[in-house]
């Protein structure tokens, strides 16, 4: 990225910065994809015709420290963003470095959560509980990983002291990712957790 | 607009601001929390419209502040919320489609269901579908049963007419078909006397699906069914040899009809199923003997 470019009064049609608003679009698109995988897990929910069901398996408050680690991350990175704007290299560093930490132990909650239902015999072809839930955290574990890459990829460029006012934006693009990334936790949490945790199985001889 | 991070500097919420947007998020996931815990249900009816406007109310804070909304070109809110509103379209659409279909996915799978032909799929198929492993839990409408083994060894009898040898066995005749298309036996409860000479018709008034009609001990219509998916079409889905089942028809096509004939076992409950891969979940009924 140029930097010098950075500092130049951009023309752009829209009078937009062109990265940003590709950043925004991408974030639009990215709630579709996350809709259609949240659509499937609601429409097979409670469909499931052997377990493990969710009541069996899920664990409300271990999810929800990890909700509290991925919001303290969230303000992590806007407190890098700041420190950015104010030419702060050591809180640039700090603060990259704490997101990206928090962010690995939503990640490690994740897989030990992953691991634990796999012994309890819930796998990603046990049922259509298994299929859904797995496909729609998995995508978003994955999301959050790429994440904590692009993060520890800005703490290098920070350690090299390359972040400052004008590269803000570097950090800012980041920063839109891992919220995004967030609140798409905000809504998995509440209906995979929060509302759908409690499902058990099928009435027997109910027929549905 | 020049390098839009300068001029919207000043407009970025300031340190507290951030702590406070946070302790706010942290609220409201407390307060989410304790709705549902330690009793899933202890805020009634109210618990889903509050969850989702929590987490609606949070999703807007985020996009709002972390995310600058509120402060940044209204032509990223444009952007960013043209995509959700697609998405939410998009989902609801998905979940309305499903519900106009008359219920679940699954209903409607199992509804309209084709006959699965070994042959058009090759050696794949030699191992049952995963979702047909026999855990599912028996039904507990079912009240047990003390019955001892039957004594009566299961009878595939072609549609002839049976009479009773001599006079002393009692005999029952029992008529039963299917509702129709739908993956329903016509009646829900049987019943017949221990010991008598039962000759059971049974219709297959489907259109479309193959039927059979299968008396097995009480509460192991699912795993009998499962061990049926496990031998396969051409054992007419029903396993072979098995102890648990007591009579059973043949796989009858669509319109066919069929006699069976057996002696009532002990007295007790018994289930009748049809062993078709899906249908035991809702082609079920007791089978009473007194």
């Amino acid at each position: 990225m140029a930097h010098a470019a950075e500092h130049a009064i951009e023309e752009t049609t829209t009078g937009l910065n062109h990265r940003k608003m590709l950043m925004w679009i991408f974030l639009g698109s990215d709630c579709m994809f996350f809709a259609a995988l949240i659509a499937t897990y609601m429409v097979y929910r409670g469909q499931s015709i052997s377990g493990p069901y969710p009541n069996d398996i899920i664990s409300v408050p271990i999810t929800t420290i990890s909700t509290f680690v991925l919001l303290c991350s969230s303000f992590a990175m806007v407190q890098a963003l700041a420190a950015t704007n104010r030419n702060d290299q050591k809180g640039i560093r700090i603060w990259l470095l704490a997101t990206a930490f928090l962010g690995a132990i939503f990640i490690g909650f994740q897989i030990y959560e992953f691991n634990a239902f796999k012994n309890e015999d819930l796998t990603l072809g046990a049922n259509l509980f298994g299929a859904t839930f797995f496909t729609l955290t998995g995508f978003h574990g994955a999301h959050v990983t790429v994440g904590i890459i692009w993060l520890l990829g800005m703490f290098v460029v920070a350690m090299k002291g390359r972040l400052g006012p004008a590269t803000a934006l570097d950090v800012e693009l980041v920063g839109l990712y891992w919220h995004f990334v967030d609140i798409v936790w905000i809504i998995i949490f509440t209906l995979l957790y929060l509302i759908a945790g409690f499902d058990t199985g099928p009435t027997p001889g109910s027929g549905s | 607009m020049s390098s839009s991070h300068q001029v919207e500097q000043g407009h970025h919420p300031s340190f507290k601001q951030y702590v406070l947007v946070a302790a706010i998020l942290f609220l409201i996931t407390i307060v989410e929390f304790f709705a549902i815990y330690p009793n899933p249900d202890q805020i009634g009816a109210a618990k889903i419209p509050i969850l989702v406007i929590l987490s609606a109310i949070k999703f807007a804070i985020v996009i709002m502040f972390y995310m600058h909304l509120k402060f940044d070109n209204r032509m990223f809110t444009v952007f960013f919320l043209a995509g959700l509103t697609l998405a939410f379209a998009a989902g609801i659409a998905v979940l309305a489609m499903f519900s106009a279909l008359g219920g679940g996915p699954r209903a409607f799978a199992s509804a309209n269901a084709v006959p699965y032909v070994e042959d058009e799929h090759g050696a794949e198929s030699a191992k049952p579908s995963a979702i047909l492993v026999p855990t599912v839990p028996p039904p507990s409408d079912t009240t047990p049963t003390e019955s001892k083994a039957p004594d009566v060894a299961p009878t595939s009898a072609p549609p002839v007419e049976e009479k009773p040898s001599g006079g002393s066995a009692a005999t029952a005749s029992i008529e039963i078909g299917t509702n129709g298309d739908a993956l329903e036996f016509s009646l829900a409860a049987l019943s017949a006397a221990s010991g008598a000479q039962v000759t059971l018709t049974f219709s297959n008034g489907s259109s479309v699906n193959q039927h059979n009609w299968v008396l097995v001990k009480t509460g192991t219509k699912d795993a009998v069914a499962a061990a049926g998916t496990g031998a396969g079409p051409g054992a007419g889905w029903l396993p072979a040899e098995d102890g648990r089942v007591l009579a059973a028809s043949g796989l009858l096509n669509p319109g066919a009809t069929e006699q069976v004939s057996f002696t009532a076992p002990a007295p007790g409950t018994y289930q009748f199923v049809c062993t078709f891969p899906g249908h035991n979940f809702t082609m079920f009924g007791d089978f009473t003997v007194k």
